[in-house]
């Protein structure tokens, strides 16, 4: 194997004072460029595997590294979130009050030196076929198109890792195809880690590496 | 609320306060002497002809001013002035004549008149006794404007004040060519105050920013203002806490896609300032429209211009935004704390 991009060694995550265990011992490696599934029960931890992997959350024990250096120890996981890493949730998380083009530019105000003009928002959105939806707001946006723009918006900072947990989650049958087709082209065209939390099997197979958790341990 | 309070309350007293400027610049007043202490609220009436005597001084007014409640529901500014006071150049006459010193003849300020209804020719009480209305002006400002003038005479008797004034209102002498004004004005006080000792001559601007009345309403509106301002506070506080605590999730989303706490921090109180903004820009709105009411209102007219001074609505403005800043603090600082995943869960 090369060298891992993301690397969890060792890894649990405690809740509640320890009183729940959401991982127990993880050990994983994800190689730049990979397209990962994880899966697995609620409450299994395959969540937890996400935010740690994005530096939303720091291990109770074990350590999480990026390109072999030490994720939110040695550097600052602010900037690795809006230098490294783009976010899609199940819930889409768009902020409201804001249009598509707008949502898309939030975390373009984050990056250093970012270019955080419209047109790249724009030429991002059309990447996504949401070329005809730029300024609407997210209430007046379908549940496939919210994801869509929620895509957009991961890329804003040209990430190495897209991390996305449950994207198809509140989508239809159709939308979840055309997502999952999109998040795929991209990790294809731009030789970008996707790493895809899901509990529905079809697609947790079409992953070259499928990743199976229960109960905060890997299975297989 | 509190804005409006503060820019209406301060916005009076400033009103007031420019308002004195405003009589001391048109009557051509530039050093008042007064009590060295405001323990003493007048002096000898015999000063007078000793400062008559000094080299700088070119013309004296001695007079009398006090606050006087001219009917139940009318008070106004009373002001006691020889005949040939050279105060008389801050008003004209728009009807009748000026009075004659010894007479009981009053003058009154085109406001007050309205106010009272009074012409001349008329007769007005004041204080039990009857007054002739010769003559109705125009002032040049709020305070002349809403203001009964009499003889000092006939001040002094209203006023138990006999063989004494409130002030003596000076005109210097043109300054030695070659002297600057600031130092001629310096050694016009100094030789004032050697002449007449337990007396300070106070250079008019000055006098007009820091007389009694002008102090009392500046620490009336200052202190009822900063009540009003620190419930405003509270209540920016509450708002943005309930913002901050309602967009828990969007603070999560925030953060996730890489906005640092600091960045966080900064959003929240930019929107606490500029709530405090807001409430300032309608603060201003309500404390102008206030100040206007109260420039109408009988037992205020007197002493209340309409007009709102731009510094004012400047230290308004930046009050109102910082007092948005100090509320967004605690908001600010929690929102700036939230974990990511405790937010992106928050429901």
């Amino acid at each position: 194997m090369t060298n891992p991009q993301l690397e969890l060694r060792a890894v649990t995550k405690h809740y509640d004072d320890g009183r729940v265990e959401a991982l127990r011992g993880v050990d994983l490696s994800v190689c730049a460029g990979e397209f990962v599934t994880i899966s697995g029960p609620s409450g299994s931890g395959k969540s937890t595997i996400l935010h740690l992997m994005g530096g939303l959350a720091t291990p109770t024990t074990g350590t999480v590294l990026f390109q072999n250096a030490l994720l939110g120890a040695a550097s600052d996981t602010d900037t690795y979130r809006s230098q490294h890493v783009g976010f899609i949730f199940q819930a889409f998380h768009l902020l409201p009050t804001l249009s598509a083009i707008e949502n898309v530019q939030v975390p373009m105000m984050a990056a250093k030196g970012a270019d955080r003009n419209a047109e790249r928002a724009e030429t991002l959105l059309r990447g996504v076929g949401m070329e005809n939806r730029l300024h609407h707001f997210p209430n007046e946006l379908s549940a496939g198109e919210r994801q869509r723009v929620a895509i957009a918006r991961a890329l804003a900072n040209s990430p190495s890792i897209l991390l996305a947990d449950e994207p198809t989650g509140n989508l239809d049958t159709e939308n979840s195809a055309r997502i999952m087709k999109i998040l795929t082209g991209i990790q294809m065209e731009r030789g970008m880690t996707l790493i895809v939390v899901t509990h529905e099997n079809d697609i947790a197979d079409s992953a070259p590496r499928h990743i199976r958790i229960r109960d905060g341990r890997i299975e297989s | 609320m509190a804005m409006g309070a503060f820019v209406g309350l301060v916005g009076f007293s400033h009103s007031f306060e420019l308002a004195w400027r405003q009589m001391y610049s048109n009557s051509g007043t530039d050093i008042a002497v007064v009590p060295q202490t405001f323990l003493n609220t007048s002096v000898n009436q015999s000063g007078l002809d000793k400062l008559r005597t000094l080299p700088v001084v070119g013309e004296v007014a001695p007079m009398i001013f006090s606050f006087m409640a001219l009917s139940a529901d009318v008070n106004a500014l009373a002001y006691g002035w020889t005949a040939d006071s050279f105060e008389f150049n801050a008003i004209s006459m728009i009807a009748g004549r000026h009075f004659r010193d010894g007479q009981p003849e009053i003058i009154l300020g085109e406001l007050l008149a309205d106010s009272l209804k009074k012409h001349a020719g008329d007769t007005l009480e004041i204080q039990g006794s009857n007054f002739n209305v010769v003559g109705v002006f125009h002032g040049g400002s709020a305070l002349e404007a809403g203001a009964v003038i009499m003889p000092l005479d006939q001040m002094q008797k209203l006023s138990s004040l006999e063989g004494k004034v409130t002030a003596f209102h000076v005109r210097l002498k043109p300054a030695p060519i070659g002297e600057s004004s600031d130092h001629y004005m310096a050694r016009s006080q100094a030789s004032i105050e050697a002449a007449l000792p337990g007396l300070r001559a106070v250079p008019a601007v000055e006098r007009a920013s820091n007389n009694q009345l002008v102090l009392l309403a500046h620490a009336t509106a200052w202190g009822t203002s900063s009540i009003a301002l620190l419930i405003g506070i509270l209540g920016i506080a509450n708002t943005m806490a309930m913002s901050v605590f309602e967009r828990t999730r969007e603070i999560g989303v925030l953060r996730a896609l890489g906005w640092n706490s600091r960045r966080v921090l900064l959003l929240i109180q930019i929107e606490a300032a500029a709530l405090g903004l807001a409430g300032g820009l309608l603060g201003i709105a309500f404390g102008s429209l206030a100040l206007r009411v109260l420039a109408h209102l009988p037992q205020t007219a007197n002493v209340v211009s309409a007009s709102f001074p731009i510094p004012i609505l400047a230290e308004a403005l930046a009050i109102a935004i910082l007092a948005g800043l100090l509320a967004g603090i605690v908001p600010a600082w929690r929102g700036a704390r939230l974990s990511p995943v405790e937010a992106l869960r928050y429901d």
